[in-house]
C-alpha cells in the first residue's frame, strides 16, 4: 500500500494536501482512515483508488468528507490513494479578493459582474476611477414618485402619518400587508390606502392636518392620491392623520408597509408609522434618503455636522461604484490622520459660539477630503500631491501645532508635525532622520497658519485677512473680530512667524554641533538607492519666499527611498496582509515574498515619470502572487468600518422596484464602530492612525460588538436590540435570496444555505464549506426551541420563514470567516 | 513540529532584517507568546492569585494641596485665605501616632469634622472629606506620595493626561498606552479573553494600543449576543449554532489562530458574564462593621453601609426608621454612576483573570467655586463643595474596596490588589479670585492594597513607618518641605508646588514589584526608565529641568 498526492493546483503554496493514513480492523475487517488538512480555495477534493502500480486511478465514491475518510480495504491490499483537489478559479478568485481589498466587500450583484467582466477589466475599471460615471454627490431635484418599503414587526394597530413641521406632500398607494414582500396580491389591511373613497371615515384628521385632502392632480395611479398640509409638527395620534386597523394586528407577526410619495426639494419630513416601536419610516422628500447627496450639500456648505459626515463618508463607502476610491480615501484620511476634537476646540478659542466651533472643524475635514478624491481622479496622481494637500490642510496645521509655532527671533519651533511628518507620513520611525533633522524641518513649519481668507483666497496661502464684514459699520476691534469677517479658515503664511536663516536637512554633524556632510541612503537599500546624498539646504530666505522651505521639504522628502518603503509598505499591509515589515535588507540574499514586492513598489515608484505615481504601485500590489496566489485570499482582518459597510454591501441587490434590499441611512454604523474598539472616524487622537492588523481590533469583547451588530442589522424594524445596528439600517434578506432563487429556492434548506455560502463566503471554495452548510442548513430546519421543523413546511412571507432566514444569514455572518477579507 | 524558542526566534526575525520589529513580544505566533514572556505578569503566585491593579484617574487636575495638606506650612494658610482647611484644635497635625478618624457615630452628619485630620506625622493632614482614608491608612494600606510630577510639567489637560498615560512627554514618539504595553509584556493580551478592561465611555489612552485589543465595558449587561428573534430561546439556537460552525476546520491563514482564540474567549466570557452578578439587584456587598460608628441606620441589620454606593438607599445611612438624613449621605447623590462603575471594575478584577482595571472620576478642574461656603469665619466652612464632593468618592472608594476584596475575595484579594489614582497635574498654590485654582504642577498620589508598605506604629504608639511621602517629618524622605512664601509650594515656577517624585518612578514600581515585570521589560514599558538623566529608578536630578527627585518609592 502507498500514499501520494497530487499538488496540480497548489503550484504558488508550496504545499500539496498531503495523506495521512491509519489502519484499524472493525469487526474482522480492516479499514483504512484518512485525513488531510484543508488546502485554500478549494472546489472539491475527490478520493482517488489505483488496484496497484502503473495502474490507473480512479475515483472512490465516498460520503462528506470532513477531511477524512474511512475506506474499507477489502479484497485489494495492494491499493494506492492519492488525493485531487480542484481549486476555485483563479481568475475567479482574483476577482473576489478584488472585491474584497480594493473594495468594501462584494455586492451579489457586483460579484455576477466580476465574474463576467473578468478581474482584469475589473481592476482597469477601478484604478481609472475618472471613467466611472458616479452621481452620488448630485441631488435629483425633478420632482418624481418614489416608493418606500419597510417591513417590522405590528406593535400596535394604530397607523399615524404625520410631517415634522408645516409644509404639504402628497402620498398614494398605501399598502400594508402580512408577512415579509409585498408583491401586489395579498389583502391591503389599511382601508382606502389607495385615496380613492373620500378620507372619512376610514382616516382621521387631526388639527394640525385638517386641511389635508384628497388631490387629483398628482396621482400616483387611480384618481386620486392623498395631499398632507401640515401647519405643524406632528408626533401621536392626536397629531396625525391615523386610521385604526381592524382586524388588529398581531405584536409577534411581521408586516411590509409600502407606499409612493412625491419627491419635493423642500426641506420637510414625512412620518408613517405604527404606534409604538414597530414598522416606522421616516425621511425627508427629497427622495434621496439613504444617498449622500443632501449630505454633501450640507458638507459644501459648511452645515454639517461630525455625524453628518461620517454618515457621508459611509454612504460614500456603501454605494460608491468608484470603490478603490473610497478605500484609498480612508486610507489617506488614516494615513494623515488628524483630530476633529482639536480643531474644534482651536474654532471654539476664537470666539465662535456653538455650533459653529463644530461646523468650521467638520469643513477642514471634508475640503482635506475633496482635495484628495478630486487629486484621486488624476491618471499620474503621486505621493507628493497627497502628502502636500495634507500639510496646506488647516485641519493638519492645528492638529499637529504648527498654528501657533512659530520660529522668528528667540522662537523655538514646535517639533510636532516635523516628527510626525518624518515617522508617520513619509519615512517611518527611525529611518533616515535623527533628532537633527526634526529640529531643522520643524524651522520650516514656522509661520504656517491659519487666517480667515475670502472665499476665493481659501487655497492661496499669501492672501490677506478677508475684508468681507457682515456689518461694515461697527466700530473697533469687534470690526474684524472673527464673527463679524465672512469668509473662510484657510491656511495663511505668516512672514514674521518664520524662522528666514538656512536649513540643513538630512546632514551628519559633529559632537559640537559643525556640519559635516550629507547623509547617505543606507547600503540595505542596494541600487540604485544605496550611498545616495540625500540632504537637503534650504537657503536662508525671507518674506513670501520663505514658505518655500516647506514646499521644498515636502517635494524633497516625497520620493526618498524611506517614503517609497515606508508607503509600500503599507500599502500592501491594507491590500496584502499584516505581515509586511519595515527595515528589510534588500541586498541580503535570503528574500521573502513579501521583501520582494515591498523592493517591486519601490522600483516602480523610482521608475514612474514622474517619480512616485500611486497607481503603478498599485498595480503591482494587486497583481502580485501574493495578492493573486491561491493561499492569498481572506489573510486579512476587517476593520470595522470594513466589517459594517461590508456586513450591509453582501446582501444589498437592486431589488425591481428601484429600492435595495440592503440600506443603511450612514449614521447607524457609527455606534458600532465607536464600541467594536474605538474606530472614531475622522477623531483619532492619537497620530498613528487607526491600525490594519488583526491584533489591533479583534478581542472578546470586540467580538462580541462585532456579533451584536450582525444581529441587530439583519432584525426586521422594531426589533428590541434594532437600535444597536439604527432603525435605519435594514437588511431584507429574502430580497436577496428571491433574487437569487426564485419564489420556490426560498423554501429549499439547502439552496438557500448554497446561496448564502457564495455571496458571503466566495474565496474559501465550496468544498471547505460543508461544515458551515451543514450547521445552516440544521438551523434552518430547527424551530427556536430546538424541534425539526422543515424550512419548506413554512408559508414564504411569514414571520416564521422570515425570522429563520434572518436567523441563518446572521449566523454565517456571525462566524470566524466572516471577519475575514 | 519544531520548538520555537524565544532566542532562536528572535536571530532568525534579525537575519531577515527585521531586528527593530521584532523587539516586541506581538510578532511571536501567539500560542508561544505567553511561553516566551519574561516576568511574571499575570502569572499566579504562590497563593494561586494573580496580581492585579485598579487605577482612579481623576480627571481635570486634582488640587493636591486640599488632599494631603501641608497644614505645617503657614504659607499654605496665607494663600488660601477662603480655601485652606483649619488645624484641629484638639487633634493637631504636629501630633505623632495614627490617623485621625473622626467617628460619627449615629448622631452627626458623616461630614460634619471641619478641621483637618492629623496623619500622625507632625506636619499633615487629610481633607476632612478624604476620612475613610483614615482607617485604611492606620492598617499600613496606604500610601499617599505628595510633590508627584514629571519634568517639565505641560499645564494642558490634553497633554498632560497624555503623557501620565503613555508615560512619555506628548510629541516623543511614543502612542500607545503605558498599561496596554505592561500587558503585551505579559504574553497573554492576544490570548487571554480579558486582560486590561477599563469601565466608561470609552477606553482610555493608557490602555490603547494597535497590538492588541484590550477592552472597555460601558455597560457589562451589552455583553451578550443578540438573536433574530431576541428571545431566550432564540439566543440559545445561535449560540449552539455558532459554537458548532466554530469547531469548524479550514485551511491555515495568518489570522486564523488569532481568530479561533478569541472566539473560544467570547464564547468563555459570554459565559462567564452571565454568571457574574452585574445587575443592581445583586450590589448586596455590605461593609463587615457597624460603619462610622451608625448603629441604627435603617439597614443595619448587624452589618454596616453598602460599599457601592448606587442609590440613595445604598448611600452611607441615609435611610433611617426615623426618616431620612442626608446628612448621612456617604457620597454625594451625584456618584451613583461611578460607582456603578467602579462595582463593575470590581467584580471584573474579583471574578475574572482580567490583570488590570480602571475607572475615571471627572470634574476635578476646579477653577471656581472649590468649596461651597468660602465666607465662613476661620475657614469653617471650607470642607465643603465640589472639591470635597469629589474627595468623598475617593476616600469612599478606598475604604470600600479595601473591605470588597476582604470580605468578599474570589480571584482577587486586597493583599493583591493595588489601587493608584492618577491625575494629570495639581493646582495652583495660590487660590483665585473666583474660589478656585487654576492649573499647576505637582499633585498627590494615593496608592492602596494590602501589599502597600504603608504605615506601622511602634511599640509605644509612636510611628516605626509612616505613609506619608514628602509632606512632613520621616515623609519627605529625601527631599524635606521647605516651608514659607519661598518653600516647597512656590520652588516650580515661583508659583507651583515641586514635584519631587516622578508619576513614572511610582507606576515602575508598581509594574516591576507589584505586578511582576522584570527590569528589561519596565524599560520598554517605560521608555527611558533607567537612564541616569530622569532618575526614575533612584535618586538624582532629572535633567531635563534639573529638579532633584527621590527616584522608586518603596511603597510596595
Amino acid at each position: 500500500m502507498a500514499l501520494a498526492a497530487v499538488p496540480s493546483v497548489f503550484a504558488d503554496s508550496g504545499s500539496a494536501p498531503s495523506l495521512s493514513a491509519s489502519l484499524r480492523t472493525v469487526e474482522g475487517v480492516e479499514r483504512l482512515g484518512l485525513r488531510f488538512e484543508p488546502q485554500p480555495a478549494i472546489e472539491a477534493y475527490e478520493l482517488q483508488a489505483s488496484p496497484g502500480l502503473g495502474l490507473p486511478f480512479q475515483p472512490v465514491p465516498v460520503g462528506p468528507s470532513d477531511f477524512q475518510w474511512t475506506v474499507s480495504l477489502g479484497s485489494d491490499p495492494a491499493a494506492m490513494y492519492r488525493l485531487e483537489a480542484r481549486g476555485l478559479d483563479a481568475d475567479v478568485l482574483w476577482g473576489t479578493t478584488l472585491l474584497q481589498r480594493i473594495a468594501y466587500g462584494p455586492t451579489p450583484d457586483e460579484l455576477d459582474r466580476v465574474r463576467r467582466i473578468g478581474p482584469e477589466a475589473y481592476l482597469q475599471e477601478q484604478i481609472r476611477a475618472e471613467a466611472v460615471p458616479e452621481t452620488l454627490d448630485v441631488v435629483d431635484t425633478a420632482p418624481r414618485w418614489q416608493k418606500v418599503v419597510i417591513t417590522g414587526t405590528g406593535s400596535s394597530s394604530k397607523l399615524y402619518i404625520y410631517m415634522d413641521g408645516s409644509g404639504d406632500a402628497y402620498l398614494d398607494d398605501l399598502r400594508l400587508v402580512a408577512g415579509v414582500g409585498d408583491d401586489g396580491s395579498k389583502p391591503n389591511l389599511l382601508r382606502n390606502g389607495d385615496f380613492e373613497a373620500s378620507l372619512a371615515p376610514d382616516w382621521t384628521l387631526s388639527s394640525n392636518l385638517v386641511s389635508s385632502a384628497r388631490s387629483a392632480s398628482i396621482v400616483h395611479s387611480g384618481d386620486a392620491s392623498l395631499h398632507l398640509v401640515s401647519t405643524e409638527a406632528g408626533e401621536s395620534q392626536s397629531s396625525s392623520i391615523f386610521q385604526t386597523i381592524t382586524p388588529s394586528l398581531s405584536a409577534s407577526q411581521t408586516y411590509t408597509l409600502s407606499y409612493w410619495y412625491w419627491t419635493s426639494d423642500k426641506s420637510a419630513r414625512l412620518t408613517i408609522r405604527l404606534s409604538g416601536s414597530g414598522i416606522a419610516s421616516t425621511h425627508d422628500l427629497s427622495g434621496s434618503q439613504n444617498n449622500p447627496a443632501p449630505l454633501f450639500g450640507k458638507l459644501k456648505t459648511a452645515q454639517a455636522t461630525l455625524a453628518d459626515l461620517r454618515a457621508w463618508h459611509v454612504l460614500r463607502a456603501v454605494q460608491s461604484p468608484r470603490q478603490l476610491h473610497e478605500v484609498l480615501r480612508q486610507f489617506l484620511e488614516n494615513h494623515f490622520v488628524t483630530e476633529y476634537t482639536k480643531t474644534r476646540d482651536y474654532f471654539d478659542g476664537r470666539g465662535y459660539d456653538s455650533p459653529l466651533p463644530e461646523r468650521l472643524a467638520v469643513r477642514t475635514e471634508f475640503v482635506e477630503n475633496q482635495r484628495w478624491r478630486e487629486v484621486l481622479l488624476r491618471p499620474a496622481v503621486t505621493f507628493h500631491d497627497l502628502l502636500k494637500i495634507s500639510a496646506e490642510s488647516p485641519a493638519m496645521i492645528i492638529y499637529l501645532d504648527t498654528v501657533t509655532s512659530r520660529g522668528d527671533g528667540k522662537y523655538v519651533a514646535n517639533e510636532n508635525y516635523a516628527r510626525e511628518l518624518c515617522e508617520l507620513f513619509c519615512f517611518g520611525v527611525d529611518n533616515g532622520y535623527d533628532q537633527q533633522d526634526i529640529v531643522e524641518i520643524s524651522k520650516v513649519w514656522s509661520g504656517w497658519r491659519l487666517e480667515l481668507l475670502d472665499a476665493a483666497n481659501e487655497f492661496n496661502p499669501l492672501a490677506a485677512r478677508s475684508t468681507n464684514y457682515v456689518n461694515p459699520a461697527v466700530t473697533g476691534s469687534a470690526l474684524n473680530s472673527n464673527t463679524n469677517v465672512v469668509g473662510v479658515w484657510g491656511f495663511k503664511y505668516r512672514t514674521d512667524r518664520h524662522n528666514n536663516a538656512a536649513k540643513h536637512l538630512f546632514h551628519e554633524w559633529d559632537a559640537n554641533g559643525n556640519r559635516l556632510g550629507g547623509k547617505k541612503v543606507p547600503d540595505r537599500f542596494g541600487a540604485p538607492w544605496a550611498g545616495r546624498d540625500y540632504s537637503l539646504s534650504l537657503p536662508a530666505r525671507s518674506g513670501n519666499a520663505g514658505m518655500q522651505d516647506g514646499y521644498d521639504t515636502l517635494r524633497h522628502m516625497a520620493d526618498q527611498p524611506f517614503t517609497q518603503e515606508y508607503i509600500s509598505v503599507k500599502l500592501c499591509r491594507l491590500l496584502v496582509h499584516d505581515g509586511f515589515a519595515h527595515g528589510y535588507d534588500f541586498t541580503d540574499a535570503e528574500t521573502s515574498p513579501e521583501e520582494e514586492l515591498v523592493h517591486q513598489c519601490m522600483t516602480v515608484w523610482e521608475t514612474s515619470t514622474p517619480k512616485g505615481q500611486l497607481r503603478p504601485v498599485l498595480e503591482t500590489i494587486v497583481r502580485s502572487d501574493l495578492f493573486r496566489g491561491h493561499g492569498g485570499s481572506l489573510q486579512k482582518i476587517k476593520t470595522p468600518l470594513e466589517f459594517a459597510v461590508s456586513t450591509v454591501r453582501a446582501l444589498r441587490v437592486g431589488l425591481s422596484d428601484g429600492s435595495f434590499s440592503a440600506e443603511t441611512d450612514g449614521y447607524g454604523l457609527y455606534n458600532f464602530m465607536n464600541r467594536a474598539g474605538r474606530m472614531r472616524l475622522f477623531d483619532r487622537a492619537e497620530p498613528d492612525g487607526y491600525p490594519e492588523d488583526a491584533g489591533g481590533w479583534i478581542s472578546a469583547g470586540t467580538l462580541a460588538e462585532r456579533l451584536r451588530f450582525i444581529e441587530s442589522a439583519l432584525m426586521p424594524a422594531g426589533m428590541s436590540g434594532k437600535d444597536d445596528a439604527g432603525s435605519n439600517t435594514r437588511v431584507n434578506v429574502l430580497g436577496v435570496l428571491q433574487s437569487r432563487l426564485g419564489t420556490d429556492g426560498i423554501r429549499d434548506s439547502g439552496r438557500v444555505a448554497d446561496t448564502l455560502l457564495r455571496l458571503l463566503f466566495p474565496a474559501e471554495g465550496k468544498a471547505n464549506l460543508e461544515a458551515y452548510r451543514k450547521v445552516a442548513i440544521d438551523f434552518l430546519d430547527t424551530t427556536d426551541s430546538g424541534t425539526i421543523s422543515p424550512l419548506s413546511s413554512l408559508t414564504v412571507g411569514s414571520t416564521a420563514h422570515d425570522q429563520r432566514i434572518r436567523g441563518a444569514a446572521a449566523l454565517l455572518m456571525s462566524t470566524q470567516r466572516f471577519q475575514e477579507q | 513540529m519544531n520548538i520555537l524558542t524565544r532566542r532562536s526566534f528572535l536571530s532568525h526575525a534579525t537575519r531577515l532584517g527585521l531586528g527593530a520589529a521584532m523587539a516586541s513580544l506581538t510578532d511571536v505566533p501567539l500560542v508561544l507568546q505567553r511561553a516566551l514572556a519574561e516576568g511574571s505578569i499575570g502569572r499566579p503566585g504562590l497563593n494561586g492569585r494573580v496580581r492585579k491593579l485598579l487605577f482612579l484617574f481623576l480627571r481635570g487636575a486634582n488640587d493636591g494641596l486640599n488632599t494631603v495638606i501641608p497644614v505645617g506650612d503657614p504659607a499654605y494658610y496665607s494663600s488660601r485665605p477662603n480655601l485652606a482647611i483649619p488645624d484641629d484644635p484638639l487633634q493637631p497635625a504636629s501630633r505623632i501616632g495614627t490617623a485621625i478618624f473622626p467617628e460619627s457615630g449615629n448622631a452627626s452628619g458623616i461630614y460634619a469634622h471641619p478641621y483637618s485630620l492629623s496623619l500622625g506625622n507632625g506636619f499633615a493632614g487629610l481633607h476632612p472629606s478624604l476620612k475613610f482614608l483614615s482607617p485604611v491608612y492606620n492598617a499600613g494600606d496606604l500610601a499617599l506620595i505628595h510633590r508627584v510630577g514629571y519634568p517639565r510639567q505641560s499645564r494642558s489637560h490634553f497633554d498632560s493626561q497624555a503623557y501620565w498615560e503613555t508615560g512619555a512627554p506628548s510629541g516623543s514618539g511614543t502612542k500607545d498606552g503605558l498599561l496596554y504595553r505592561a500587558m503585551l509584556e505579559s504574553g497573554l493580551a492576544n490570548t487571554s479573553p480579558l486582560t486590561g478592561v477599563t469601565v466608561g465611555t470609552s477606553l482610555p489612552m493608557i490602555l490603547r494600543g494597535s497590538k492588541a485589543a484590550m477592552m472597555n465595558i460601558g455597560d457589562p449587561t451589552r455583553y451578550g449576543l443578540l438573536s433574530i428573534p431576541n428571545t431566550a430561546a432564540a439566543k440559545a439556537k445561535m449560540s449552539a449554532a455558532l459554537e458548532s460552525a466554530d469547531r469548524a476546520r479550514f485551511a491555515g491563514k495568518r489570522d486564523r489562530e488569532l481568530l479561533e482564540l478569541q472566539y473560544r474567549n467570547l464564547s468563555g466570557t459570554l459565559d462567564l458574564f452571565a454568571d457574574l452578578k452585574f445587575a443592581e439587584a445583586d450590589n448586596t456587598f455590605r461593609d463587615d462593621v457597624a460603619t462610622d460608628g451608625d448603629t441604627d441606620w435603617a439597614n443595619a441589620n448587624g452589618g454596616g453601609y453598602f460599599l457601592f454606593p448606587t442609590n440613595n438607599d445604598k448611600n452611607g445611612g441615609w435611610k433611617r426608621t426615623s426618616g431620612n438624613r442626608a446628612d448621612k449621605y456617604v457620597v454625594p447623590t451625584s456618584s451613583y454612576d461611578y460607582f456603578t462603575r467602579l462595582k463593575t471594575a470590581s467584580i471584573l478584577l474579583n471574578d475574572t483573570d482580567a490583570i488590570v482595571s480602571g475607572v475615571s472620576i471627572d470634574g476635578w478642574d476646579t477653577h471656581s467655586n472649590q468649596v461651597d461656603d468660602k465666607n465662613t469665619a476661620a475657614g469653617l466652612g471650607a470642607h465643603t463643595g465640589s472639591h470635597a464632593g469629589l474627595l468623598r468618592r475617593v476616600g469612599w472608594t478606598m475604604y470600600a474596596l479595601q473591605k470588597h476584596f476582604t470580605k468578599y475575595s474570589n480571584k482577587c484579594h486586597w493583599d493583591d490588589l493595588v489601587v493608584v489614582t492618577l491625575s494629570e497635574f495639581g493646582r495652583t498654590s495660590i487660590e483665585n479670585s473666583d474660589g478656585g485654582t487654576d492649573h499647576a504642577e505637582a499633585s498627590v498620589m494615593m496608592v492602596a492594597g494590602g501589599g502597600v508598605r504603608g504605615f506601622e506604629p511602634d511599640a509605644l504608639g509612636g510611628v516605626r513607618r509612616t505613609g506619608v511621602w514628602n509632606c512632613g517629618g520621616d515623609g519627605d524622605r529625601v527631599v524635606p518641605w521647605m516651608t514659607g512664601p519661598t518653600g516647597s509650594m512656590f520652588r516650580a515656577s515661583g508659583r507651583y508646588l515641586q514635584r519631587n517624585t516622578d508619576y513614572r518612578s511610582v507606576l515602575g514600581k508598581l509594574i516591576r514589584d507589584h505586578l511582576g515585570a522584570t527590569q528589561p521589560q519596565l524599560d520598554r514599558i517605560i521608555p527611558g526608565y533607567s537612564s541616569p538623566e530622569d532618575s526614575l529608578a533612584s535618586k538624582g536630578v532629572q535633567s531635563r529641568d534639573n529638579t532633584t527627585v527621590i527616584g522608586e518609592p518603596e511603597v510596595v
